[in-house]
């Protein structure tokens, strides 16, 4: 038995995996540790050092699918690909598609991986830090808590979206700082970024929450469909999502007889006399 | 008034338009660049509401004083709401802050009319102007059209906006003048043949000045009149067919405060809405027609899908060989949808296709299973009546907490 550490880095593993795949190791004689720090080849079998005779054959779009699943955090998550890679190599596509067991696992896996990605950029909230801050500091700070390792490639969309302002993206694992010209992702979140962007006051919040408040239509009540959107794990970290169980009660305790919210109903109204003011 | 005063009045004015899409756009980045914004062709839902509806785009109106009457209208000038009107600049300024926030990937504005038609245009055109030429805002904004407004104004529109809209309301011309008397039909698709002119003249040409490059779509309130799905869906096809549209909208009707008598005060009808859409997929992306879905008039069924119900009434079509039938014909089995049709196809030239494939797709299973034949599965449900087959696989309603409605 083959028991490796490749330090939950893609460019490790797949190293470690071209050299087995190379010395024809069969998947069932190697796993992945996930948290010890072993030597790189702890094995109780001889290891030669080069690369073996076996010339593999991949299509590209492998490559591709396997450094996407490898960012699912999970069981298996470094021999799962592994043994995909081992069946293509010899022959059988199917490891990779969706219906065979192992293929539907890797498709569910990179399923998983592009919308944690999506999540990221639909749910992640900036908060400015107040003006005249500094240029060492971004301007603006997010805090965001993804289930799989996709901060460092998904962050790279809001490089287009924020043009040259500074921001900020901390989680519990890593984090990422773009400073305008470029992004760095550090592995280890800085206990300084991390400080910075749960700490941060936002003051000026109001606006989004009245907002939110107020295109919500309480006549079309659907809390399921929404948490099948919208996941609660995100909840704690969305300004709005302490909105979210007001506005459920209030609806079934009497405003979902029509579309309109409370605090506008309890205004003044005006009737328009004039077809032609 | 307060600016927050405004926004909850105008937000609150403008959720009972449907739309919230921030999909189709171009490719555009701010990387480098001064301003703010991107878009990159995917919408994004930055939140949900607890009605389970997307937050895409701040969606308000520039203002909701109104001098028309539609009588399922929030807004209509005998409605007794509150009234505000935003400046454009105050639009611009929220905006830009929600964008920063990553609260909504850009701007839905819509407004009532206010002194005539090409005034209120030239005030929405106002708000887009402002946000791309002196904020370099590169985000996305859809602009709702005003059909009456000078096709200049409309011209002008789509060179800011990605998507232009043009309500068409209500599905039948006959509702429209009972409901909506100061609305015209032919203006309406007057409005959208401009916008299909302008989109055609810049096709093809890479160096045009963009017109509306996300395409247009329009609303439809569906529950106001007493038109049949029928009718509603051939509508949509001819839409569809006439002025390209991106995407018909359907709105069940919600009840609005200070309901006229003229239009339902009752629970919005949201699985009627919830099938219209699941019909309007099919006429979109399954290569159906509204014939196919109707044999005549009436409505689609509550209790099946659209798909579902086509299936039964041509069971001759069926069981299909997965291993071998179109791949078009397989889109049409109930239960499966386009990713798994592709799934399938893909799968079947490394091997044949089994039924175990299938319980390991993201199929309804349940659904499907009378309908297709593997290498290793024949159904025996291939001799079950329609109507039996319809009662085992018909929606069972929720059991329902009593609501205001009971």
């Amino acid at each position: 038995m083959i028991s490796l550490e490749c330090d939950n880095l893609f460019s490790t593993w797949r190293e470690q995996a071209r050299w087995l795949l190379s010395h024809q190791v069969d998947p069932s004689q190697v796993s992945w540790g996930e948290v010890q720090a072993a030597d790189l080849f702890a094995t109780d079998e001889p290891i030669p050092p080069g690369l073996g005779p076996f010339q593999a054959r991949i299509p590209k779009a492998l490559l591709q699918l396997l450094e996407s699943a490898a960012c699912y955090h999970g069981d298996q998550r470094w021999s799962l690909l592994y043994e995909v890679l081992w069946r293509v190599s010899h022959g059988d596509r199917t490891a990779m598609l969706a219906g065979d067991k192992l293929g539907s696992e890797l498709q569910r896996r990179i399923k998983q991986v592009s919308r944690e990605a999506h999540h990221l950029h639909a749910f992640v909230r900036f908060i400015a830090l107040p003006a005249g801050a500094g240029p060492q500091l971004p301007e603006y700070v997010a805090w965001h808590e993804p289930a799989h390792d996709i901060l460092k490639s998904a962050s790279e969309h809001f490089i287009g979206r924020m043009g040259r302002h500074r921001w900020m993206i901390a989680t519990p694992l890593d984090g990422v700082y773009y400073d305008g010209e470029q992004l760095i992702h550090q592995r280890q979140c800085p206990e300084a970024w991390r400080q910075l962007a749960q700490n941060v006051e936002d003051p000026h919040s109001a606006m989004w929450l009245t907002y939110y408040s107020h295109i919500f239509n309480p006549a079309r009540l659907n809390p399921k469909v929404m948490e099948g959107h919208l996941p609660s794990r995100f909840w704690k970290n969305l300004p709005e999502g302490k909105l979210i169980p007001g506005l459920i009660s209030e609806a079934r305790t009497g405003k979902q007889k029509d579309g309109q919210a409370k605090l506008v109903g309890a205004r003044p109204g005006k009737k328009i006399l004039s077809g032609h003011g | 008034m307060q600016l927050i005063e405004k926004l909850s009045i105008l937000a609150d004015a403008a959720k009972y338009d449907a739309s919230c899409a921030s999909s189709g756009a171009p490719k555009r980045s701010s990387e480098g660049k001064a301003g703010l914004g991107s878009t990159d062709g995917m919408g994004i839902c930055h939140s949900y509401t607890p009605d389970g509806r997307c937050v895409s785009l701040l969606k308000v109106l520039l203002t909701n004083f109104c001098l028309y009457d539609c009588q399922y209208c929030v807004n209509r000038r005998s409605s007794d709401v509150p009234r505000a009107r935003f400046s454009p600049e105050e639009v611009v300024t929220l905006t830009l802050d929600f964008y920063k926030r990553n609260c909504v990937s850009g701007l839905f504005l819509s407004s009532g009319i206010i002194r005539s038609a090409d005034y209120t245009m030239e005030q929405l055109v106002r708000v887009a102007k402002l946000l791309r030429e002196e904020h370099d805002f590169r985000g996305y904004i859809h602009l709702k059209t005003i059909p009456e407004a000078d096709p200049a104004l409309i011209a002008e529109a789509g060179r800011y906006a990605d998507r232009l809209s043009v309500n068409i309301e209500l599905p039948t011309d006959a509702s429209l003048q009972t409901l909506a008397p100061e609305k015209q039909i032919v203006s309406i698709k007057q409005a959208m043949q401009t916008i299909y002119t302008g989109e055609q003249t810049v096709l093809n040409e890479p160096r045009a000045p963009r017109f509306a490059p996300a395409g247009q779509s329009t609303q439809m309130i569906v529950g106001a009149d007493d038109t049949d799905d029928s009718t509603i869906l051939h509508g949509a096809e001819a839409l569809y067919g006439n002025f390209k549209l991106r995407r018909v909208y359907y709105s069940a009707f919600s009840p609005i405060p200070n309901s006229p008598k003229s239009v339902p005060l009752a629970a919005p009808p949201l699985m009627r809405e919830h099938r219209l859409y699941q019909a309007d997929f099919l006429l979109r992306s399954y290569g159906f027609s509204a014939n196919e879905l109707f044999t005549g008039p009436g409505h689609l069924a509550l209790d099946i899908d659209p798909k579902l119900a086509w299936a039964l009434e041509h069971r001759e079509v069926f069981p299909l060989d997965l291993n071998r039938a179109e791949p078009t014909l397989i889109a049409r089995i109930p239960g499966i949808g386009l990713r798994t049709t592709q799934r399938l196809v893909d799968l079947r030239r490394e091997r044949k296709i089994r039924f175990e494939d299938l319980a390991r797709m993201r199929c309804v299973l349940a659904k499907a299973k009378p309908f297709f034949i593997t290498s290793d599965y024949h159904p025996q449900q291939a001799d079950s009546t329609s109507v039996l087959l319809r009662e085992q696989l018909r929606d069972r309603p929720q059991p329902q907490q009593m609501g205001l409605w009971g």
